[in-house]
Formats: structure tokens, sequence, C-alpha cells
């Protein structure tokens, strides 16, 4: 009985929820005539031109992005251009993209400086080899015509060795500076050498010490030319 | 055992002539065919069709938006929108549904999308504590049902406070209401069914009372 008399209350007042007034029928009416008249007159206004000047008039963008027209032919060109560029480096013969130095690093694996420090000791049994021939030719008086030749040779490697991991360790690297030297003024003699150029060589030699030096560097038994002298 | 609040309307669904608007005439459509040829005539430009849809429907559309709205002048705005969309896109209409539902449907779009702008600016322009919430009538402090439901009612959520207004306090069927909201009947009545069950833990309390 009570629920009975709750919904009936509960009706009543969901009857009256926002209970609407009257409705202006007439003032909303003008304003929708005056809307719709506003709006058809809004068409007929955009729709209505001259047709003198109807040839004359554009659009009008407030906001429109500039027209990419005039530049469709130049920005077509460069577009050609650059993929037969980029067509023409990739298939011309030996034109490959150059490939990165490839720099060492600490992590390089152990067996390069191995290696490097062997080629080193090589070179280093060489070069003792040659320079004791040389000092012993200038002191016979014989041609250095082939002494020029090894030298460059000898210099080549040394220089290639300077770059290397192999000049790493200081002693080393001052040991080939020194031979360097030497070896560049071996390499400039002519078939007829001076005395006195033969001379201040061989006092290079003995005043830098690089004959002990080398023979310091250079293990016994590693020379390759050692059974030969 | 909680109170059994059963919301039911008692108001005819269709055709309902505005009982507090003394100055509204009764709708005139009765029939398809003559909608149809209402229709057909406003389509040819003539005004005084244009009036007679006009006048056969407006007191529907207005009781509506003014019950979702709670405002006047925004039931105006909506209602006058309504109509004039609906002249617009007449053309549009297909005769598959009756006039009155796809009046309906524009009529209560328009509301939600303005509702929706209106609480968008008042979140921005105001604390929200110190404003009624959109909807809502300017009423004096009662703490009476009315007062209580008004406030519950206010609080629900959008979809399930259109279809309450719609199908319990307007007498809209449940068809009228997917086909003006865009949803599937059974929608309607889930969300009627919530919408009820909300308001019922709300007023338990004055039930016990």
């Amino acid at each position: 009985m009570l629920d009975d008399r709750f919904d009936d209350q509960v009706r009543d007042a969901a009857r009256e929820y926002n209970a609407p007034p009257p409705t202006p029928r007439d003032v909303m009416w003008e304003r929708i005539v005056a809307a719709r008249t506003g709006r058809e007159a809004d068409r007929r206004t955009e729709g209505q031109v001259d047709e003198k000047v109807r040839p004359f008039i554009r659009p009008v963008r407030p906001f429109a992005r500039p027209s990419v027209r005039p530049l469709r032919w130049p920005i077509g060109i460069a577009a050609l251009l650059a993929i037969g560029i980029g067509l023409g480096r990739l298939t011309a013969p030996g034109t490959e993209t150059p490939v990165p130095p490839v720099v060492a690093t600490l992590e390089a694996p152990q067996v390069n400086d191995v290696a490097y420090r062997l080629a080193a000791t090589e070179h280093l049994s060489q070069s003792e080899s040659f320079l004791t021939l040389f000092r012993a030719s200038v002191r016979r008086g014989g041609s250095e015509q082939l002494a020029s030749a090894t030298a460059r040779h000898l210099l080549a490697t040394n220089r290639l060795l300077l770059d290397s991991p192999a000049a790493s360790d200081g002693r080393t690297r001052l040991l080939l500076q020194d031979l360097e030297l030497v070896l560049a003024q071996i390499s400039q003699l002519s078939g007829r050498a001076s005395a006195p150029d033969l001379d201040l060589i061989t006092d290079g030699l003995e005043d830098s010490g690089v004959m002990s030096r080398l023979r310091t560097a250079v293990p016994s038994g590693t020379s390759t030319t050692q059974g030969v002298l | 055992m909680g109170p059994r609040v059963a919301f039911r309307a008692k108001q005819p669904s269709v055709g309902l002539s505005c009982q507090k608007c003394s100055s509204a005439p009764p709708p005139t459509i009765r029939s398809r065919v003559h909608e149809q040829e209402l229709i057909g005539r406003v389509l040819a430009g003539d005004p005084n069709a244009e009036r007679a849809l006009y006048d056969a429907h407006v007191d529907r559309v207005f009781r509506l938006v003014y019950r979702m709205a709670g405002d006047l002048d925004r039931a105006q705005d909506y209602t006058q929108e309504t109509f004039v969309k609906a002249f617009e896109k007449l053309r549009e209409f297909r005769g598959e549904a009756a006039l009155s539902t796809w009046l309906g449907s524009i009529a209560i779009s328009i509301t939600l999308n303005g509702l929706r702008k209106v609480r968008r600016t008042r979140d921005r322009e105001v604390n929200l504590d110190d404003s009624p919430p959109v909807g809502r009538v300017d009423r004096h402090a009662e703490p009476d049902l009315k007062e209580r439901l008004s406030r519950a009612i206010d609080d629900l959520p959008e979809g399930y406070r259109a279809v309450f207004v719609m199908h319990d306090v307007e007498g809209y069927t449940h068809q009228e209401i997917a086909a003006s909201l865009g949803v599937h009947p059974g929608t309607s009545k889930a969300q009627l069914f919530r919408a009820r069950a909300r308001l019922r833990e709300t007023l338990a309390d004055f039930a016990k009372d």
C-alpha cells in the first residue's frame, strides 16, 4: 500500500520534471522563417554573378596554401635528375660506395698484434742484415746501386710498420724512425755516390746506435738472412 | 526489500496535445497519407503547408527539447534549429518512419549536441561546484519528492536521461526512442531499466519515510 502510494508520487513528480511552458510557436516560427530566408539569400548571393565578371572571379580561400602548379615542371625535372644521378652511381662500374675505413679498436683480435710484431721483427732483422752488408760494402768501395734499391724496398716496409700497431711500443717506434732516416739516405744514393755522403751515413749509423739497437731488438735466430750471413 | 518504483507514463505517446499550453492546437496529422501529402506541398514550395507541418509537430518537439534542456531560451533555439534543418533536409526524408519520429531524431541530436557544448563552456568558465548542472531548471530548494527526483534525473548519464525522459515523461515508445537515438529498441529498454534502477536507489531513503 505504501509502495503504491510512493509509485504514484514518483509518477506525478516525473511528469513535472522540467515541465515545459506553453510553446512559443509564433515567436519560433518567425525566427525559423527569418533564418531560412537569410540562408536562402546567402545561397542566392553566392550563385548570382554577372556573366561579364564571372571569368575574372576566383574563389577566395583565405587560408588556402599557395598553389604548387607553377613549380610543377621544375620539381619534376629536379626529381628526374636526382633519380638519374642516384641510379648512375649505383650502377656505374668501379664506383661503388666507398667503404668507410676500418678503425682498429681496443677489441681488435690479439692475433693482429702478434702478426704485426712478427712482421716488425722480420723487417728489423732484414734491415740489420742489410745495413751490415752496406757498411761492409762501403768499406770495400763497392757499388751502392743495389743498396739503394734494397733501401727503398725496406723504407716502404718501414713506413708501413710505423703506421701499424707494431709501432705502438715506444722503443720499436723510435728505432723504426731512426731506421727510416738511414734507409732514406741510402735510398737517395746514386751509382756514383761521393765518399763524404757514404761516410755521413755510416757515421750516423754509429752515432745513433741503430745497429746495436737493431741487434738488441731482433732475437737471435729470427733473421731469414742469418744463415746467409 | 527495497521499494518497487514503477515509472510508467500515463500520457499517450503520439499525437499528444500539450495540456499545459492552451494556445497549442492539436496535431493535424492523423495518417501517413496526409503526412505525405503535406510533405509534397512543402517540397513544392507551399508556405501554408510549411506552417501546417510546423504547427502539427512543434509542440511535441518543443516539449521534448524543453524537458531535456530545462531552459526556455535553449529550448527555443534547439526547436528552431530542428525545424530549419528539417525543412532543409526534407527531400532526404524517405517516409520509412513517421515524420514525428524523424523530427524527434533531429531534435534530440541537436539538443544533446547543444547541451554538450553548454557543458563544455561551463566547465571552462566557472567552477563546477558553483553552477547548476545542464538541463536543470532553477528551482527553490524543496526537500520533497519532486525536487529529489528532478535532481536524480539531472544526475543520470546523458543516454539514460534521454531514454527516461522520452519514455516515462513524454510517453515515446521504445521503437520511437530507438529510431530517434539511432540505437536498437533493446538498448533503449536496457537503458530505461538502468535509469529506473538508479532512481530507485537514489530515492530509496525517501520511500522509507
